[in-house]
């Protein structure tokens, strides 16, 4: 899982410094072909932050309002949208599975919350807003329910998960349109969402100078931490890493792969329930096209940031730097005011190439 | 054995759920009238681009009950915006022996998806209503059986910009919040591809300009000007709020008041990109109660931009009038079945030529 191809003897000390000095003095007892290869590895394994710094410059040079506060702000908040989904989505791809049922749990999820969060309810004609902490817990309940569906169908019956989110996402998507089709509603837009709600979300955190953060961003940066600490420090974060190298290994020393899968699996659900939650409350428009394609990018994000499709590896830094590559990308897109219809063409390039750079250095390690 | 057991349990759980909502359906389209019994004509069978479009699930739940009110036996299909998807169910629709078709086309970028559906239908002499996306009258006119319910779709467009100069003329100075004496505004648009999005678009700007300059007023500028298409469009085609939001939020990093440069008009093709950047204007301190109003201006009418109107988040919004499209339609249909000329019962001020329909559009600033 360490993805620095050092030598054992140089990670035995400890501190940062001393470990780059041990680094420079192998670099010197290197000959002069393994010292360049040596820095084109180098270059490669730290693609992901060096192309983050030339896309930054680049467009810093040509718009430099790109770097200004409240555009970092911008970048930074829209990255923290998108992180929880992200984050829920990598544990699938760490057990060399996916899940494109995620962007239908987002949406399912914000249209629940839109109904039960909402000043004139149309879905349950009568009902006033419900105690926020009552939603979210149901919200949280519903996307655990999902995953556990996923996970269980997966784990159980041993389908492909693109086979079992496919089916749970055109489930989803069936029942997102009937919630809205219920009550007075006849499928219209969800809004006039309370005020309470739309403050926990998208409200400020604080400002710098007269720039708003807002709250979701704070929200995002503890979700990540809970889950680098899932990811890292517990069993079940071990058991996934395990079961997605290798199932067959795993089981044999004695892993539960099902409960390990399904554990999983609600946890990414739970992560999109929570998307869903903000989203709503970010967009205060919820209809059956909130949460379309969200999977999409958080996959790219994920893939982006090193989460391998090959199953067992990955690291929360690397999907933060994904996503926020991805962020990057948009907005400063948006910012030079590229022809959208380049823009396609320019996303799906950004992918390839960072996955192909990306996959270099596990193809190197083989 | 086990697992096999809980799967067989589970399949035909599966089945009988889907064959007791299917039940459930029918009975609920065909007021329980038996299949083969006492209509011997085929079902009608009704094509929408998507359910989820807020605007056609308006016309959808109205043409549902119209036709349920005139006892015709219906059914709804779902073309999940994709025009491979449409067409095969069509084919299905015919092979099963549909009467009527009414055709909400996803693809109106050429003739050819519609002109394909026309001929299916011609060769079966089973009578099609297009309606909502635009289909050309070439399309229409080579069917005798065939007609279109849409509304103008340059006039949508057109009522919005004259609504947008009209505000403007009278809020000169409200709106022109860094005092330069132009308004710098920011389009929405919500397919690339979409005839109505292309002309809302162009129209929504231009118009809003005619106005501007008779008033002896500057035309608007657009926030950016290095973007040359001088509109953001949502990247999925979905015209969808979120995507307004995104944008908006970003434009909103970099154009403020406090740089003087602050967007001080939002246009958007629909009401949806319409609120959804509110939500963005609303994050960041406009909008709301007490706040600066930034003038927003959607398409639609629906539900949630009225009572975005209403509460003055929003400036206006033009109504397609749903309920008119799906009486027009049933109207079309039941011509069509007992025989009567398919316009019978049709506002004639609303027919164009022989072969379409207008479902006039209204201005809407709040009641």
């Amino acid at each position: 899982m360490a993805e620095q191809t050092t030598t054992p003897n140089s990670t035995m000390k400890k501190g940062p410094f001393r470990k780059i000095r041990a680094e420079m003095e192998r670099y010197k007892t290197l000959s002069k072909q393994d010292q360049r290869r040596y820095v084109t590895d180098m270059l490669f394994n730290n693609a992901m932050y060096i192309i983050i710094v030339l896309a930054i410059i680049f467009i810093a040079i040509r718009v430099p309002s790109f770097v200004s506060l409240s555009s970092i702000v911008n970048i930074i908040s829209l990255t923290a949208s998108r992180l929880p989904i992200a984050l829920g989505v990598a544990g699938c791809i760490v057990l060399a599975g996916t899940d494109i049922s995620a962007g239908r749990a987002v949406g399912l999820a914000a249209c629940i919350a839109g109904s039960l969060l909402t000043t004139a309810n149309k879905i349950f004609p009568g009902m006033g807003v419900q105690p926020l902490p009552l939603v979210i817990l149901i919200v949280v309940a519903v996307g655990a329910l999902i995953g556990f569906v996923n996970g269980f169908c997966m784990a159980k019956f041993k389908l492909h998960p693109y086979i079992v989110t496919l089916s749970t996402q055109l489930i989803l998507y069936g029942t997102i349109l009937l919630y809205l089709k219920m009550g007075e509603n006849n499928g219209q837009t969800l809004s006039s969402l309370s005020e309470g709600y739309r403050n926990l979300v998208a409200g400020t955190l604080f400002t710098i100078g007269t720039v708003a953060v807002p709250r979701y961003v704070l929200y995002a940066i503890i979700l990540a931490a809970i889950m680098w600490v899932i990811w890292n420090k517990t069993t079940l974060g071990k058991n996934m890493f395990a079961v997605g190298s290798n199932e067959e290994a795993a089981n044999v020393s004695g892993v539960n792969v099902m409960r390990t899968i399904i554990l999983v699996f609600v946890m990414a659900g739970i992560m999109y329930s929570i998307t869903g939650f903000f989203e709503g409350a970010r967009i205060a428009s919820i209809n059956g096209n909130t949460g379309f394609n969200y999977e999409a990018d958080a996959i790219a994000a994920c893939v982006i940031g090193g989460v391998s499709f090959v199953g067992g590896i990955g690291k929360i830094s690397g999907i933060i730097t994904g996503v926020l590559l991805l962020q990057i990308i948009f907005t400063g897109l948006n910012f030079l005011s590229v022809d959208q219809n380049i823009l396609y063409i320019i996303k799906g390039l950004v992918i390839l190439v960072a996955c192909a750079i990306d996959m270099r250095k596990y193809l190197v390690r083989k | 054995m086990n697992v096999k057991k809980v799967l067989a349990l589970l399949l035909s759980l599966c089945m009988a759920l889907s064959l007791a909502a299917c039940g459930g359906g029918g009975g609920d389209a065909a007021s329980g009238g038996d299949d083969s019994g006492s209509k011997p004509a085929g079902e009608v069978s009704i094509f929408y681009y998507t359910f989820n479009d807020t605007y056609l699930s308006s016309v959808r739940s109205a043409m549902d009950s119209a036709l349920a009110a005139a006892g015709v036996n219906f059914n709804n299909y779902d073309g999940n915006n994709i025009q491979t998807t449409q067409t095969d169910s069509i084919d299905t629709a015919i092979a099963k022996g549909a009467s009527i078709l009414a055709v909400n086309l996803v693809d109106t970028g050429s003739n050819d998806a519609a002109q394909n559906i026309v001929d299916k239908a011609k060769a079966q002499n089973i009578p099609v209503v297009f309606f909502n996306r635009s289909v050309e009258e070439s399309v229409v006119s080579s069917y005798d059986n065939c007609a279109f319910v849409g509304t103008d779709y340059t006039q949508a467009g057109k009522m919005q910009g004259d609504m947008i100069g009209q505000y403007l003329v009278e809020n000169y100075d409200a709106v022109d919040l860094n005092g330069d004496g132009v308004i710098s505004y920011v389009m929405f648009k919500g397919d690339e591809a979409n005839q109505e999005a292309i002309y809302r678009t162009q129209y929504g700007q231009e118009n809003a300009d005619a106005v501007l300059t008779a008033a002896g007023k500057p035309a608007l500028k657009f926030y950016d000007e290095t973007n040359t298409n001088r509109y953001l469009v949502d990247q999925n085609g979905a015209w969808s709020a979120q995507a307004a939001t995104d944008y908006m939020q970003t434009i909103l990093s970099q154009y403020s008041e406090a740089n003087n440069n602050m967007v001080e008009l939002v246009i958007a093709n629909n009401d949806e990109m319409a609120l959804g950047a509110i939500a963005a204007l609303q994050n960041a301190g406009y909008n709301s109660d007490g706040k600066t109003v930034i003038p927003v201006f959607g398409v639609d009418a629906t539900d949630a931009a009225r009572a975005a109107i209403d509460n003055g988040s929003m400036i206006g919004t033009i109504k397609q009038d749903a309920e008119g499209m799906a009486n027009a339609i049933v109207t079309i249909i039941t011509n069509f079945q007992n025989g009567n000329d398919k316009f019978d019962g049709i506002d004639p001020s609303y027919l164009e030529g022989t072969w379409r329909v207008n479902i006039p559009y209204s201005v809407y600033t709040g009641e």
